[in-house]
């Protein structure tokens, strides 16, 4: 689980591009899918943090939090998502998500969110 | 608890959530295009063959009472922008008196994305659309504030009040501003051909910068409203598609400012784009099949006010992958040898 990288699905493109950057540069070991079925797909160790979008085709990210809950135990799950309602991040956090950001996010935000799910 | 998925127009779901999410989220408009609806995530009907949420659209309020409602949110927005100035920033914050830099930090992304400007609609009523502006800013101010205080190892002193916002008149309510006709919906697609450039100088080299909008020298960020990233929004994009082929290719090379190095491009043609516009790229390389999508936005624009170069705007690329990048240096370094 040490070794595993962070992993980002979203489904837009620019999003994946400007937190891979971000990140990369951080040092950290990274992966990205366009959705959930191809999230969890991925072959190799089990990533350590999930960014995670709610609002995708294929899968939604809710299906998928509970998917990669099951299959990683271990791996802290971030939704990055703008819908900001309040209740919306009760449900997702009580669906085992360990952290809720909206967009639009300043990098700073990403950055210390994941190194405090790292740290955990 | 019943359990929804919500469907829109672009294929993507969201779901499995509870109705009152979807209540929540109908309200605010963030959901304005469902097209079909599922109470398992597996048979999908339209919205019409589930009447509790067609109530939730029905009921959706009218454009008259959300530009009413925003009117209020607008006033309230300015109330709340007096309480804070001149206040201890903990207590804006909601802090402990020596609370932490992260801390600050945390406290400040919840508090600010409150006041995002793109997060309210296009036709938003433009009082509500200035208060958020101005609290934006005097937020974004504040941690700045905040953070060279810290930085510095003193105490975190109320920031100075450049403007204060002034209180409506006793028994006046704020003057109402007029409604502009609201923008265009919709992405509006641009096919350019760019005209041969003039020769000009070719610049030096210029240092890459990060895709991400990078910070300050000394390694702060100013926090305005640029600097956040990954909201939706389509209606103040312009979509511009480029075919590029060896002939035109100084596009990429031959502008001091907007060049491959600098992360930009300089596209010489008679129709202009406004400082600031959101710009999705396409760029056609006919002779070499491929295609490369990039996201800028326009930094500079000469219609005509300096002769000593091409008409046109500059772009600088806000995202470019690594892979297209290398690909269009190659392809700007044959071109040149040609």
């Amino acid at each position: 689980m040490s070794d595993g990288p962070i992993l980002i699905v979203d489904d837009d493109a620019f999003v994946r591009t400007l937190l891979r950057e971000m990140l990369a540069e951080q040092g950290h070991q990274l992966r990205e899918a366009e959705n959930g079925h191809d999230a969890l797909s991925l072959e190799g160790p089990p990533p350590r943090v999930v960014l995670l979008d709610l609002f995708m085709p294929e899968m939604s990210g809710m299906e998928a939090l509970a998917l990669i809950r099951e299959r990683w135990p271990g791996t802290r799950v971030l939704v990055i998502s703008s819908m900001d309602s309040e209740r919306l991040v009760d449900e997702a956090l009580a669906a085992g998500a360990s952290g809720y950001i909206t967009k639009p996010f300043h990098p700073m935000e990403i950055a210390s969110a994941v190194e405090r799910a790292l740290d955990s | 608890m019943p359990e929804y998925w919500i469907g829109d127009v672009e294929g993507r779901v969201l779901g499995p959530v509870s109705l009152d999410v979807v209540q929540d989220l109908v309200n605010t408009g963030r959901l304005t295009e469902i097209t079909r609806v599922s109470r398992d995530g597996r048979n999908w009907g339209t919205p019409s063959g589930f009447p509790e949420v067609m109530t939730l659209l029905v009921n959706a309020p009218s454009p008259d009472t959300l530009l009413q409602s925003e009117r209020h949110e607008a006033t309230r927005v300015r109330e709340q922008l007096r309480a804070m100035q001149g206040r201890p920033p903990h207590e804006i914050f909601r802090l402990d008196r020596n609370a932490s830099v992260d801390a600050y930090r945390n406290a400040f992304f919840k508090l600010v994305k409150r006041f995002y400007p793109d997060r309210v609609r296009a036709q938003a009523h433009p009082d509500l659309r200035k208060a958020y502006a101005d609290a934006f800013q005097f937020l974004s101010r504040l941690m700045v504030h905040i953070e060279k205080e810290l930085a510095a190892g003193s105490g975190v002193s109320p920031l100075p009040v450049v403007r204060a916002v002034p209180p409506p008149a006793p028994g006046e309510d704020e003057p109402l501003t007029p409604i502009p006709a609201p923008p265009p919906q919709m992405a509006r697609p641009l096919t350019v051909v760019p005209r041969s450039m003039t020769p000009i100088p070719r610049p030096s080299p210029l240092p890459r910068p990060s895709p991400l909008v990078p910070p300050a020298p000394d390694g702060s960020y100013s926090y305005q409203p640029h600097e956040f990233v990954g909201f939706e929004r389509r209606e103040d994009r312009v979509e511009v598609t480029i075919r590029v082929t060896t002939r035109n290719s100084r596009m990429f090379t031959d502008h001091p400012l907007a060049n491959l190095k600098t992360d930009g491009f300089f596209l010489a043609c008679a129709k202009s784009l406004p400082l600031g516009t959101l710009v999705d790229v396409i760029f056609r390389f006919e002779e070499e099949h491929r295609e490369v999508r990039s996201r800028g936005r326009v930094i500079l624009e000469n219609t005509g006010g300096d002769p000593t170069r091409p008409s046109g705007f500059g772009v600088r690329f806000i995202t470019l992958v690594d892979q297209d990048r290398r690909f269009m240096l190659q392809f700007v370094e044959k071109a040149a040898a040609h």
